[in-house]
């Protein structure tokens, strides 16, 4: 366990995402490129942002690109976080009647294929253009899917457990909050870090629908104005964005949940 | 372990124990697929005492565990009979009776003062009385200084006598062990016996375990019953109270070692 072992992949992978970006770069530079209209070199797009003082939109209507980012991420783990707790509240409700779970399963399983971007006309008639729209559209890309996933692991759970719980005292609140709640986090979390990808495509094409901030938001901006920097730069931002964060969801479940049932 | 025993004077007069447990025509049958039952124990009668360790003998498949959970409540087995408990037909877990199960014991989420402290508010006592039990319990078991470790970071014997100290930090009536050793190596089983005669020693605490090693069942047992057959039925019951079944040497511990093996055979 030498430092120089644990840092390995972190080296090799930086090294060759800089390669990548330094040939990048190069073909962009030389003077007749195609490829600078259509993938302008980071040296490019990266100009425009400090030209403009970090600020992006026209005149008034600029937004500085911190708050952009600052918006998407807003919308995107409070979506993630309110379909968390009610999916894990739904699914705790189906386990503990089997009549319900008759009754709400199949619906789960309609709704649950239905692309979140399906979502937002609707969203748009009853939420109007706004953060509730943004919202709405994460929670409706993870909610069904955390809540199949909640009532899985439930399932899951050895009987043992509960049956050890029940054994050295705990009624049936006590045995939910003190075995069922922890036995089912990690795999539950687990998967909303695998759906991360889903709700962050989702929120993107919410904001690309008309907000005035948001990462979308730049992206439609380029697109309107016809401007391949500014998308390029979104693009880049995006991704960055995206990486960090589940890096975060990554964190959380090996420094918070971490155990393994 | 096994010297100074042998030169103790004679157990305390062989009052005899009042029963706990009335097995009375005890049977569970469970559905199969296609619609049929198996039934691992028909009809079967046992007593068991209070105050005493039981265990249980058997090959795998004969209804052991079914048995012991049934003793425990967690089976409840047809109305023509069923598992008195001090006078009453049993008809679901009491804390009075705490089961230790053959695997999935530990929550690991907790840490095995959160374990072993799981069902310490449901105890009698003072909250402070109750920790200072808890306390007393981890070093008991040799677990005072791994307290703060999580059951993925403990040895197999470790994640047992986590196991066990959880169970009796509850002070049940009752403790229920089905093949709680099976995962250990020989060494760590011998030290397993020597702790839970001394935590017997101790409590004087009511227990039955079941065990595929017959050297364990007569090393641990103040009772050896052997159950066989299907349904299950008894084969032999024998008293193994006395110094002579402390020593794996003995000729009496021998002898009876080798009639148990013959009947399981
Ligand atoms: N929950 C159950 N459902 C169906 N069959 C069971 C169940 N538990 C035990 N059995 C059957 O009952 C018999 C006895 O099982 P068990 O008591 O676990 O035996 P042992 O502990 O002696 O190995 C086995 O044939 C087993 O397949
Ligand atoms: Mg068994």
């Amino acid at each position: 366990m030498t430092p120089g072992r644990h840092a390995a992949p972190y080296l090799v992978g930086g090294a060759f995402l800089a390669s990548l970006v330094a040939a990048w770069e190069i073909a962009g530079r030389s003077a007749d490129s195609a490829l600078a209209a259509v993938l302008p070199p980071p040296s490019q797009f990266l100009s425009v942002l400090l030209d403009s003082g970090f600020r992006i939109g026209l005149g008034s209507q600029a937004v500085p690109l911190a708050q952009s980012i600052l918006s998407t991420l807003l919308r995107v783990f409070g979506g993630m976080a309110i379909a968390f707790v009610a999916a894990v509240a739904t699914g705790a409700l189906l386990s503990l009647s089997r009549f319900a779970t008759w009754c709400f399963s199949p619906l789960l399983y309609i709704l649950a294929p239905i692309a979140p971007i399906a979502w937002i006309p609707t969203a748009i008639v009853v939420f109007g253009i706004s953060n509730v729209t943004a919202v709405f559209i994460v929670f409706m890309g993870v909610y069904f899917i955390l809540t199949i996933a909640t009532l899985a692991e439930i399932r899951r759970i050895p009987e043992e457990y509960l049956t050890v719980a029940a054994n050295l005292g705990a009624r049936p609140g006590e045995r939910w909050l003190r075995v069922v709640l922890p036995a089912i986090l990690p795999g539950v979390f687990t998967l909303l870090r695998t759906n991360f990808i889903a709700a962050w495509m989702a929120v993107l094409v919410a904001e690309m629908v008309g907000l005035r901030d948001g990462l979308g938001a730049i992206i439609m901006m380029g697109r309107n104005l016809f401007n391949s920097d500014l998308i390029m730069l979104g693009m880049a931002v995006i991704g960055i964005a995206g990486f960090l964060v589940d890096r975060l969801l990554m964190l959380i479940g090996t420094r918070l949940i971490w155990w393994r049932v | 372990m096994s010297a100074p025993l042998a030169t103790a004077p004679a157990a305390p007069a062989p009052v005899p124990a009042p029963p706990i447990f009335k097995v009375d025509r005890l049977t569970v049958a469970f559905p199969e697929r296609g619609g049929t039952e198996v039934a691992p124990i028909v009809d079967f009668d046992l007593v068991v005492e209070a105050g005493r360790i039981t265990c249980l003998l058997g090959p795998s498949g004969c209804g052991k565990t079914t048995l012991l959970k049934a003793l425990g409540g967690f089976v409840v087995g047809r109305d023509t009979g069923g598992v008195v408990y001090r006078g009453r037909y049993l008809t679901e877990p009491t804390p009075d009776i705490v089961m230790i199960f053959q695997e999935h014991n530990l929550f690991p989420w907790l840490s095995v003062r959160g374990n072993v402290g799981f069902g310490l508010r449901h105890s009698p006592g003072e909250p402070a009385a109750r920790r200072a039990r808890l306390e007393r319990m981890l070093g008991t078991v040799g677990l005072a200084e791994a307290a703060g470790r999580y059951p993925h970071q403990l040895s197999g014997g470790m994640r047992q006598r986590a196991a066990i100290a959880r169970a009796l930090v509850t002070e049940p009536k009752v403790l229920l062990l089905d093949e709680p050793f099976s995962a250990l190596d020989v060494t760590l089983r011998r030290r397993m016996h020597a702790l839970l005669r001394a935590v017997w020693t101790e409590t004087r605490t009511t227990m039955v375990m079941v065990t595929h090693s017959v050297e364990e069942a007569i090393v641990v047992g103040h009772r050896v019953v052997v159950l066989g057959g299907r349904p299950a039925s008894v084969l032999l019951d024998v008293p193994t109270e006395g110094a002579a079944y402390r020593d794996r040497y003995d000729p009496a511990f021998l002898e009876l070692q080798k009639r148990i093996e013959s009947l399981i055979e």
